[in-house]
């Protein structure tokens, strides 16, 4: 019998002799009926159109769920996020305002990038714009400030109460507390607020005061007085007065049986303490204690 | 042929690929590890796998390409299984053999389906691809990169070894 004599016999390869010579042997019956038996089982059942379907319906999920990216393209998308984050944090930083702030009892000159001149007074925060200032000659103002502009294009000083704007002057702009002044040193500078613009020649001055719009004589210096160390005011009620005392000295001021809305007329030092406070109280027959960083003020005519 | 028609990516080409096949991969995993649900997930994965080289593959060598990657899928992961097979036989479905007989028969099944399971993957594949599925030895052997004479042999051992555990020698 030649090899693999039961494979060939399966396959219908066996010669006539050889098939005659097996099916005489004893095995025969087992084998015929192995191969028999074998032939009619089958497998579990497997729906080849329901299993299409269904690879169809995985393969389109895949498709558009799988996108293949080469590591280098992954890299390279990582990369770009890296610069863009790199680049754009560096373009925050280098275009971030910068800013100048004044503490109580201080002040602070600054000198923007066309040699225009900013004297910061007490407690005040100026904030410009550093490498846009060719194109954008504008600066945000709390608080107090003179400023001498160079001549050039348009400066403008955005405050919480209005714009002034410029072509090349000097003026002073406080914005305080219910306060909004605007005095015109030299040149012509132009004031917005609330909508209405208003133009305020050389010596001239323009005060809301409270929102509205107070009539005032303009200025008989060629600067603000405080620039000299000295602040002054022109019927200004009291307690602004007082406010700005607080500012320069960086003292508390409690008042005593005192109206604080007295016009007053007048200047103090921004230098000496006792002088200024001699300078407020003496024409208005207030007394007032000195403390530390508190100053008490009470009627003279008090117990 | 036009290059169309002899394009795996093309969805008539690969259509007639699964339906021509996919009933064989499951059976050919199914006959290796007796796991009905891994044989399917072989199927579809394979075919998958297919669909995504589809370019790379031609049609001629997609069949061989799809028991590779199904093959390769449960080559070291799965524990044979032992393997159930139906009993087709429709001519006894219909027949009045007597109760003696068809309770031998199902005996008999049984102590086939046992000596299946207990012959050595290959043969049992080879044997049952060959029985069931009516594969060629030539096709076999494409199928697991043997040569025919390896398959014979395969064959032969298997049903040598299937009567010798059937008759308890």
């Amino acid at each position: 019998m030649q090899e693999n004599y039961l494979a060939k016999w399966l396959n219908n390869e066996l010669s006539e002799q050889e098939l005659e010579e097996f099916k005489k042997t004893k095995e025969y019956a087992s084998y015929k009926k192995i191969a028999d038996f074998s032939s009619k089982l089958d497998a579990p059942n497997f729906d080849s159109n329901k299993a299409l379907e269904e690879i169809k319906r995985k393969r389109s999920l895949k498709n558009t769920k799988v996108i293949h990216l080469s590591p280098i393209k992954r890299f390279l998308r990582i990369a770009a996020v890296v610069v863009i984050l790199i680049s754009a944090s560096y373009f925050y930083f280098n275009t971030l305002d910068e800013t100048v702030y004044t503490d109580l009892a201080e002040n602070n000159s600054i000198t923007l990038p066309d040699a225009s001149m900013v004297l910061l007074n007490a407690d005040s925060k100026l904030s410009y714009n550093k490498d846009h200032w060719d194109n954008n000659r504008n600066v945000i103002l709390k608080g107090e400030a003179y400023f001498k502009v160079a001549k050039g294009k348009k400066f403008t000083v955005e405050t919480a109460d209005g714009l002034v704007t410029v072509l090349g002057t000097h003026f002073n702009v406080k914005n305080r507390k219910d306060i909004f002044e605007v005095t015109c040193f030299e040149g012509l500078v132009s004031v917005t607020h609330k909508g209405n613009t208003i133009k305020l020649p050389a010596g001239t001055s323009f005060l809301i005061l409270n929102s509205k719009n107070i009539p005032v004589e303009g200025p008989k210096t060629l600067e603000p007085s405080w620039i000299n160390n000295e602040s002054s005011f022109k019927s200004m009620p009291l307690k602004y007065v007082l406010s700005e005392f607080e500012r320069q000295y960086n003292v508390k001021i409690e008042t005593n049986n005192i109206d604080t809305n007295i016009i007053f007329t007048g200047t103090f030092s921004n230098k000496q303490m006792n002088i200024a406070l001699n300078s407020i109280c003496l024409p208005n027959k207030i007394k007032f204690k000195l403390e530390k960083n508190k100053v008490l003020l009470y009627a003279e005519n008090a117990p | 042929m036009s290059s169309q028609k002899n394009n795996v990516c093309e969805e008539q080409v690969y259509n007639m690929l699964y339906k021509t096949n996919s009933k064989t991969v499951f059976n050919y995993i199914y006959y290796k590890f007796g796991n009905e649900e891994k044989a399917y997930d072989a199927v579809q994965e394979a075919f998958i796998k297919l669909w995504e080289n589809c370019s790379k593959v031609t049609p001629e060598k997609a069949k061989s390409y799809v028991y590779t990657i199904a093959n390769n899928l449960y080559l070291n992961v799965l524990k044979a299984e032992k393997v159930r097979l139906k009993y087709a036989d429709k001519s006894l479905a219909i027949s009045n053999e007597s109760p003696e007989f068809l309770l031998e028969e199902k005996e008999y099944h049984k102590k086939l389906e046992k000596a299946l399971s207990d012959l050595p993957e290959n043969q049992r594949t080879t044997f049952l691809l060959n029985r069931i599925d009516g594969k060629k030895y030539a096709e076999i052997a494409e199928m697991e990169g043997v040569s025919i004479k390896a398959i014979e042999k395969r064959m032969h051992l298997a049903l040598k070894s299937l009567r010798e555990k059937i008759e308890g020698l």
